[in-house]
């Protein structure tokens, strides 16, 4: 790409061939400014949860630990609360609260697209119109609501709300209406029952094209903040949100930031994953549905 | 055999069979929705015309509740910290990301590896972010350091001045919520057909009249999108204010919400009735910017056609 390499352009050519590759440098250090920028609290959090405790605010930042501590934070952060138990829970939560959308959603989803009943679009705009409200709106009285259920303080009001999401519904329709209709008459007339039809032939085909909408309601479901807050009371419920913003304090007098940020390190893990491995999905998702919004 | 095939499959018997499966279908929906939205919609106007401290049953008591608003000190707050924080962050974050969309659309080497660096506030959920951003804003930490040769202080505290506590807190947001609106600037750029971009050109437009007089215009509906999205999900701003500012939502309320009056009066007072009105007149506020991005012409993708 030297000159010497094209000795035979003329000077008007070099030029306009050196202008872009100095527009180029430009672009490109200006992205690594803004990549450094938005990358760099991310990168901090993994880097501290291997620093010694007075390491992490020192002046100048150390990219790497000088004195690497291992997994001691982690320990300690195990150590001090019930971080197991928050993690089962926010697993848990999140894999039946995905499941249950997908399938709820998918059946529903199924129902608006294949099939012609009266009511059907009024149903359809209401469920839509669902996801103008924010959750903030509903939580006094859904909160009042579990009550009375009883289910303040347990999973059932952990999980139950969130079982189904209007966007789950608004997505499996837009798949469903892809299934060929030619299919589902052809096993019709092969005399299967329409609910086995749901079963063997819209779910199989439904559930790979919902992989960006899984990837949405995990991520729904496993940051969830304010609900898990109001709800659970007892320590053994909290979700790992919930739970790890206790790490903020210093615990006992001692300041706590190596294992807060050990914890943050481990509760952005499976998102990142995700991120990793599924990321044209991820990236699909997040942007149909707006959930970082 | 054909007439048999004739009765049982004739047209409006399979219109009628259809009919039938189709809201058996839709069913288990339905009620959910009737169950965890419907029903709690309308109690949630119901409580706000109550007195209900979750001990005796709700007293109807009209729309004292609502004038009581009118005189409460910390609601009033609220709602100038609130739209502080909707227009501190949402002007910034809907401007900023449209400039690195723009940069981001730019050929360089070394794009897509950046591009997913930039990314990264993706991945935390806003608990983390709270919990990250604590650390960075601690009064020794990193921030007061990047600042220090312009303050020449080596300890700011942060989240516990009244000034400042609001910004730093705009700054997190900022940080966590730009890749996303990033994105959608970029899906909008991307959208554009490169012809239109080539005929601008051709007619001797340069980059940047190319950039105002073609993709600004078709950029709009993206633009009215981004614009909503960050004003409604900035309005119901919680969980940085309840982590990051000291006492949720202090020092001196500075950082209430109106999403941390609801929690409060909610879940610290216990009063429900309150809280409701709180939550009814977000509902409001937030019907208001969805009613003005359907005025300037959303884009229909959520419509059943």
């Amino acid at each position: 790409m030297a000159r010497s390499l094209t000795p035979y352009e003329s000077d008007a050519a070099f030029e306009t061939r050196l202008r872009k590759r100095i527009s180029k440098l430009i672009l490109f250090s200006t992205a690594a400014l803004v990549a450094l920028l938005f990358g760099f609290p991310m990168y901090f959090m993994a880097v501290s949860a291997f620093k010694a405790e007075a390491e992490i605010l020192s002046t100048p930042f150390n990219w790497l630990p000088q004195e690497f501590v291992g997994f001691a934070h982690y320990e300690s952060a195990f150590e001090r609360a019930p971080i197991g138990q928050w993690y089962f829970n926010s697993v848990f939560i999140a894999a039946v609260q995905v499941t249950a959308a997908i399938f709820f959603g998918a059946m529903a989803g199924y129902g608006f697209a294949k099939f012609h009943f009266r009511g059907k679009r009024i149903l359809f705009a209401l469920i839509l119109s669902i996801m103008a409200v924010p959750f903030q709106i509903l939580l006094i009285p859904l909160y009042v609501e579990i009550r009375q259920f009883g289910w303040h303080n347990s999973y059932a009001g952990l999980i139950v709300p969130g079982l189904l999401s209007a966007f789950a519904v608004f997505m499996m329709r837009q798949f469903a209406l892809s299934i060929p209709d030619e299919l589902l008459d052809s096993a019709r007339i092969d005399g299967a029952s329409e609910f086995r039809i749901f079963v063997y032939i819209a779910m199989p085909l439904l559930a790979p094209a919902s992989a960006s909408l899984a990837i949405i309601l995990f991520l729904g479901s496993w940051n969830n903040f304010l609900w898990p807050l109001v709800v659970a009371q007892d320590r053994n419920l909290w979700t790992l949100p919930v739970g790890m913003t206790v790490f903020s304090q210093p615990y006992r007098g001692e300041p706590s930031v190596g294992p807060s940020m050990a914890v943050s390190t481990l509760a952005t893990l499976p998102v990142a994953l995700l991120f990793i491995f599924f990321q044209r999905y991820f990236i699909e998702g997040m942007m149909v549905s707006g959930i970082k919004g | 055999m054909i007439g048999l095939y004739r009765r049982v499959w004739s047209e409006k018997n399979v219109i009628a069979r259809r009919q039938y499966w189709g809201l058996i279908f839709v069913l288990p929906c339905v009620i959910f929705f009737a169950v965890f939205f419907l029903y709690p919609l309308v109690t949630g106007f119901y409580l706000s015309l109550t007195k209900y401290t979750l001990l005796r049953p709700p007293v109807f008591i009209g729309f004292d509740n609502y004038a009581n608003l009118l005189k409460d000190r910390l609601f009033l707050k609220s709602i100038s910290v609130t739209l502080g924080f909707v227009v501190g962050s949402t002007a910034p974050t809907v401007i900023m990301s449209l400039f690195v969309a723009l940069l981001f659309y730019q050929k360089f080497p070394g794009r897509e590896g950046l591009k997913l660096i930039f990314f990264s506030p993706l991945l935390p959920s806003v608990a983390v972010v709270s919990v990250i951003w604590v650390v960075l804003l601690h009064p020794s930490g990193i921030l007061t350091n990047v600042v220090r040769p312009l303050t020449g202080k080596a300890e700011i505290t942060w989240i516990h001045d009244i000034t400042l506590s609001p910004i730093v807190i705009v700054l997190a947001r900022i940080w966590s919520a730009m890749p996303f609106y990033m994105l959608i600037w970029l899906a909008g750029l991307t959208a554009i057909p490169q012809e239109l971009r080539d005929a601008a050109r051709v007619d001797g437009a340069n980059r940047i009249q190319s950039f105002w007089r073609v993709e600004l215009p078709l950029l709009r509906p993206t633009a009215v999108f981004v614009m909503a999205v960050s004003t409604i999900s900035a309005f119901q701003g919680f969980a940085l204010q309840y982590v990051i500012a000291p006492n949720q939502g202090g020092p001196v309320d500075v950082n209430t919400t109106l999403g941390i009056v609801i929690w409060k009066y909610g879940f610290q007072f216990f009063r429900m009735g309150d809280a409701a009105a709180v939550s009814v007149f977000l509902f409001v506020c937030i019907m208001v910017v969805t009613g003005t991005q359907i005025a300037l012409g959303r884009s229909d993708r959520y419509s059943i056609n």
